[in-house]
């Protein structure tokens, strides 16, 4: 009996940490009305690997120690470890985060499509670039996801716009760690993405808040997306964060104009039952500031947030109610400091103008990082960027401009600018750019499509009296990143179906040259008078 | 000028021997593009040692087991008797040449004593055996050195890999049911029963080990009730107990093969869950092996009134490792110890240098086989393929597991032997599977014509004809000229 309810104590410290490493699996669910009657929904599950350091990249050849893991994905552990990644952070959406209605996102990569970026240490016996490649592949197959394709055509560096969340270790006294981004626009998220992504959580979707994770619903919401974050925080370890995001519409097939929601309407399923591996599972509902009326009474609530506990409950279910019917509002405010409109325009194959249309909403002066990394198929002008202010060109606008050129067939180009915009006030930036004539084989399938461009970002600066640039510093002063829509580029392409045509064709002219040619170089000529008969 | 134009034959290029020229350095800059045409047209086939290659595939392997005894008389019976098994079943003894010493002439290195005694014990390389015990003693002696193979067991062993993973899974069918395991000490039962068999084997493998815990893992069948509440797995369940699309047991970040070692958690409300026997009796073992796959246990905790989940018992965590750790011998293919023989008390828990020399023999044998075979059949493939290319690089691999090959053949310790028979099948296969060698496989030729007469069949037709036409005219001309010579002569009296 002793032993019994030892074990049961130990159980209850945390369901884990009982030999070797401590390990803790905890999940969160937020769900908050939108202004515009959209629900958000974010899912957190995060795995903490307590007291155990990212690998050493100097060591990446010798064999590495055993893995033990008990709530910690092995899939993922070994390919972090295999290519001795520090952080990583992979995020696949689909649609495009409308900033305006909906406000910043809980989870902030929001771009369209997929973005993957990591900071890797360097001095390890494979290059960097080739543990990538590696990470990229590795990622693929995990994740049923096409990032084998983020090729060193799409591979940025963009460390003046990008920090790491966690904390980079120094092994040995050096802690050279380096920045490789790749971002696919035109990666469609699916179930196909989401399965892999639940066999990660230790209860997959059979139990506790990963339960509520139905495909059908979930891929049916207006804007959807899922987050793979792994970061070392120091002393508490390596965390990996698994996140989902959704914005459902209760409004669409309500009858009755109400946004009332619960967990049975948004996903088509409450929990049924907690998660055995967990040590905490908590539901977090934004009040709204009008009359509603939300049952089960929460547990806690703190301001605005009620909390409900539901580890080791049987079932949960939840249901907010509002007895007015759903009033749209011709505009909405937006805590969001800035908007931004980013449009590729022109008509011709070979060059058009980037514009970029930025209002600031605030009364104040805002300073922002925007950064573009472009394939090398559209080609900055740099001479003709320029920003306009109320009609007049203002260069003031524009400073601290950093830019790797393309290499044509390999490299994409990064862009990165301060911007400083002036209180209430709308800027126009406009770039000429090239469209670059690709290779026949560089096509690819469905070319007459043309190709997604990924999205710039833009991200506030939050205090101006920075005047050291130093990493840290700079990680302090940028606010959460603003995602801008992506854009589709028409380049030129050839007819397909031609190859076998033209070889036919030329073949016949040079044939029907060359048989002239030589007749005429061969033929014997008489002269036929036309008096005299035909020789015979 | 006017009278050249009245007059065209007098043009000088309408001369018989400028047209002539023409055509014919048309005809020769075409015979002359037509090697430069095929060589950059052809694929690169280099050529392969075949001779050599059929050499060595036919050459036996001799892997020489000495063996020093101190009584002559039973040297050579000995030696007889290793013969006549080494005659009788010649497949199972392929590689293996026993020699028989006297203890004076016993070579220093790599060779096994044979002391008389009255139990027999195996220590390090030496074995006491009942010698007086004839043929039993013997037997013993030549199971030894090459384990007989069950005939049912033969596919249980992992093919021979350098470096495997081994991937241990702690599996709840359904742990929010209760009752249920949370963790093991993965760690202890590592260090007690899996580790000392590692060490051991260092010479042959490289390891990497995992583990994990999975908290739903459910089965992909209903297991059968049984009558007295237990439910029960019959043998053919058993071939489709592992749920791979949704326990996600390991990863594929590398290539190298994986062993899964999975202890399986019923869930509360299906258990006892036991394994049934071919006629329908429950099993007393509880634990079973996919051969070539791994080994798996199924461990059917109390249920706790309280249903909460708990920590797995040390007691019985040793006892599952134990069994790992014999299914890990089992599909390593580490042979036991014949019946009544036992290891010395001072290595009584860990394998016997006879087991390790022996499982070193027959993967030599296995790894030589295994390269005379791919390499003849690379031979073979090359030879019957002709669009297919063979590079630089598939011709080095097939090089260097000759050269590994002969190494083994030549080498002076079973260690070493081994070495080069593994370093040789490597680059065998690894020259067998080379991409480069279905490159054009899917280009045939019809392509190639499709491509080239609408060109060719154009050009070369004036050509033909304006040739032929030519050597018409030429033989007319001198027929002609024969014939007027002729007739000059005739007329002339």
């Amino acid at each position: 009996m002793r032993l019994a309810l030892c074990w049961f104590f130990l159980f209850l410290v945390g369901c884990s940490g009982v030999y070797g490493h401590e390990e803790y699996f905890n999940e969160n669910l937020k769900i908050s009305s939108l202004q515009d009657g959209r629900v958000s929904t974010t899912f957190s599950f995060e795995t903490i690997l307590k007291g155990v350091p990212p690998r050493d990249p100097r060591l990446l050849n010798a064999p590495d120690s055993s893995q033990h893991y008990i709530v910690f994905p092995l899939a993922l552990g070994q390919i972090l470890r295999e290519y001795a990644v520090t952080e990583l952070h992979l995020t696949l959406n689909a649609g495009s985060w409308n900033y305006e209605r909906w406000g910043y996102p809980e989870e902030s990569g929001v771009g369209t499509g997929a973005e993957l970026w990591a900071w890797m240490g360097a001095g390890a016996p494979m290059s960097i670039d080739d543990r990538w490649q590696g990470l990229r592949n590795a990622l693929a197959g995990l994740f049923c996801a096409s990032l084998g394709t983020l090729d060193e055509q799409r591979t940025t560096s963009p460390t003046h716009s990008y920090f790491p969340h966690g904390i980079l270790p120094s092994w040995n006294g050096s802690s050279a760690h380096e920045l490789r981004h790749g971002s696919m626009p035109s990666e469609h998220v699916c179930t196909e993405n989401l399965t892999p992504f639940l066999k990660l959580l230790p209860c997959k979707s059979l139990s506790g808040i990963a339960s509520l994770l139905n495909p059908h619903r979930i891929f049916d919401a207006d804007w959807h997306g899922l987050g793979i974050h792994v970061l070392w925080s120091g002393e508490s370890g390596i965390k990996v964060r698994l996140s989902f995001q959704g914005v459902m519409d209760p409004l669409r097939p309500s009858i009755s104009q109400k946004r009332d929601w619960s967990l049975e309407s948004l996903f088509g399923r409450s929990i049924e039952r907690s998660c055995p591996a967990a040590n905490s599972s908590n539901i977090y509902v934004t009040l709204p500031s009008e009359a509603y009326n939300i049952s089960p009474e929460p547990s806690k609530i703190v301001g605005q947030l009620a909390s409900y506990d539901i580890l080791g409950d049987k079932s949960f279910n939840v249901a907010m109610k509002w007895p007015r019917s759903f009033q749209y509002s011709p505009s909405y405010e937006t805590s969001v400091p800035i908007s931004v409109v980013r449009t590729l325009r022109g008509a011709t194959q070979a060059s058009g103008k980037l514009s970029l249309v930025i209002s600031n909403h605030r009364s104040t002066p805002q300073s922002l990082v925007y950064l573009e990394t472009m394939p090398w198929l559209v080609q900055f002008q740099l001479h003709t960027l320029h920003a306009r202010v109320d009609g007049r060109i203002r260069d003031d606008v524009i400073s601290n401009i950093s830019y790797m050129a393309p290499v044509p067939h390999s490299r994409p180009a990064t862009f990165q600018a301060e911007l400083r915009l002036a209180p209430r006030s709308v800027t126009h930036l406009t770039m000429d750019v090239d469209k670059a004539f690709l290779r026949y084989t560089e096509h690819p399938p469905d070319a007459q499509r043309g190709w997604d461009l990924p999205p710039a970002v833009l991200i506030p600066i939050l205090s101006d009296t920075e005047d050291n640039h130093t990493r840290s510093s700079n990680r302090q002063r940028l606010g959460q990143p603003i995602y801008t829509s992506t854009l589709l580029v028409d380049v030129a392409t050839p007819d397909f179906s031609m190859p076998y045509n033209v070889i036919i064709f030329t073949c016949s002219l040079i044939a029907f040259i060359f048989g002239s040619v030589f007749n005429l170089l061969t033929r014997k000529f008489v002269v036929i008078g036309p008096d005299q008969p035909p020789e015979k | 000028m006017s009278s050249s134009l009245k007059e065209p034959s007098a043009l000088f290029y309408q001369s018989k021997a400028v047209k002539r020229g023409i055509i014919f350095s048309y005809w020769t800059l075409i015979l002359l593009a037509v090697p430069l045409w095929w060589h950059t047209t052809s694929i690169q086939r280099l050529s392969l040692p075949e001779s050599r290659i059929n050499s060595r595939a036919q050459e036996h392997l001799e892997l020489p087991v000495s063996l020093c005894v101190a009584d002559v008389e039973i040297k050579s019976s000995l030696q007889s008797f290793l013969d006549a098994k080494a005659r009788d079943d010649s497949g199972h003894w392929w590689g293996v040449k026993s020699r028989v010493y006297s203890r004076n002439d016993c070579p220093t290195t790599s060779s096994y004593l044979v002391r008389d005694s009255q139990t027999t014990i195996v220590r390090r390389n030496e074995i006491h055996l009942p010698l007086s015990n004839f043929p039993d003693a013997f037997e013993t002696l030549a199971n030894l050195i090459n384990p007989p193979l069950k005939t049912n067991h033969n596919n249980r062993v992992v093919q021979y890999s350098r470096q495997y993973r081994l991937a241990f899974t702690l599996l709840n069918e359904d742990a929010s049911a209760g009752s249920s395991v949370s963790n093991w000490d993965v760690r202890a039962g590592l260090v007690s029963r899996i580790q000392p068999i590692l060490h051991k084997l260092e010479p042959l493998h490289n390891f990497t080990i995992e583990s994990q815990v999975q908290f739903n893992g459910r089965l992909a069948f209903q297991p059968q009730e049984n009558s007295d509440g237990s439910y029960g797995v019959t043998p053919e369940d058993l071939t489709v107990f592992i749920n791979s699309a949704e326990w996600s047991l390991s990863s594929s970040v590398s290539n190298d093969p994986v062993l899964h070692f999975v202890l399986f958690i019923p869930s509360a409300l299906r258990r006892p869950l036991h394994i049934l026997s071919p006629d329908g009796q429950i099993s007393r073992s509880r634990s079973f092996l996919l051969p070539q796959w791994g080994g798996i246990v199924i461990y059917n905790p109390p249920t706790d009134d309280t249903g909460k989940n708990t920590n797995l018992p040390s007691e019985t965590n040793e006892q599952i490792f134990k069994e790992f750790s014999k299914e890990l011998l089992s599909l390593l293919g580490v042979p036991m110890l014949p019946n009544g023989v036992k290891r010395h008390i001072s290595e009584a828990a860990n394998l016997s240098d006879w087991q390790i020399d022996a499982l070193m023999r027959r993967r030599t044998a296995e790894n030589v086989k295994n390269t005379q075979e791919t390499l003849t059949s690379i031979v073979k493939l090359v030879n019957q393929i002709d669009n297919m290319p063979v590079k630089e690089d598939v011709r080095d691999d097939v090089q260097g597991a000759l050269e590994a090959l002969e190494q083994s053949h030549s080498a002076r310790s079973l260690g070493e032997a081994f070495r080069y028979s593994a370093q040789a099948t490597t680059l065998s296969s690894r020259a067998f599977f080379n991409p480069g060698m279905l490159a054009l496989l899917y280009f045939p030729a019809e392509h190639k014509y499709a491509v080239y007469t609408p060109l060719f069949a154009s050009a070369v037709i004036p050509l033909l004809i304006a040739a032929l036409k030519e050597i018409v005219a030429w033989k007319k001309e001198r027929r002609a000229s024969v014939k007027d010579s002729s007739s000059t002569t005739d007329s002339n009296p």
